[in-house]
């Protein structure tokens, strides 16, 4: 299907607009009650995950398994940068080593997961794919 | 801190459902049937894999 200027402009803005905070582009089409439930969610899941002793890896990691890590955990957008620049899950012997490492990071990627699915959901109702 | 497996898995599972029910159905009874199928798969599949897991160790 070929998108027409003003809905790719739209469609693309939306979709930029969910990495600012989860579930804003749906609020900007309209999906208001939507959106506040992902944000909800989204943001509740991302939360946890730094409550729960995750890590924010950093995306020039050393080792592969973290950089995956940081890329997904990324996808989280504003959080993940505010997160990252207050110094937040920063990877240290006490924390790798915790009972709840594993599944603070879990929360964390799949935060970062979450809002990238969101970014595709809201570019797909921009160009009339999804209702 | 919650240090419990189990509390964790459920919590992990009730956003995991609710992201996708949300996502997913317009209609409140979908949204309550996927919502509780995607939740039971996640719980008793994960209880399941732990159990094998330790049976088999």
């Amino acid at each position: 299907m070929a998108l027409q200027a003003v809905p790719r402009f739209r469609a693309y803005g939306a979709a930029l607009a969910t990495l600012v905070a989860p579930g804003l582009g749906h609020w900007l089409l309209g999906r208001k009650g939507r959106g506040a439930a992902l944000f909800a969610i989204v943001t509740a899941t991302f939360f946890l995950g730094l409550f729960f002793d995750g890590a924010l890896f950093p995306l020039r990691a050393e080792n592969w398994l973290f950089r995956l890590g940081g890329i997904a955990e990324a996808g989280s957008g504003l959080l993940y940068l505010v997160g990252r620049l207050a110094g937040l899950g920063i990877i240290e012997q006490a924390r790798v080593t915790g009972i709840m490492f594993g599944y603070g990071n879990t929360f964390l990627v799949t935060a970062g997961l979450m809002n990238m699915l969101l970014m595709m959901d809201v570019f797909d109702i921009a160009v009339g794919r999804k209702s | 801190m919650i240090p419990d497996h189990l509390i964790s898995m459920v919590v992990f599972s009730v956003l995991v459902a609710l992201f996708f029910a949300t996502l997913n159905h317009r209609d409140r009874a979908g949204f309550l049937k996927s919502a509780a199928k995607t939740l039971g798969w996640m719980v008793l599949g994960s209880i399941a894999f732990a159990w094998l897991m330790y049976w088999t160790a």
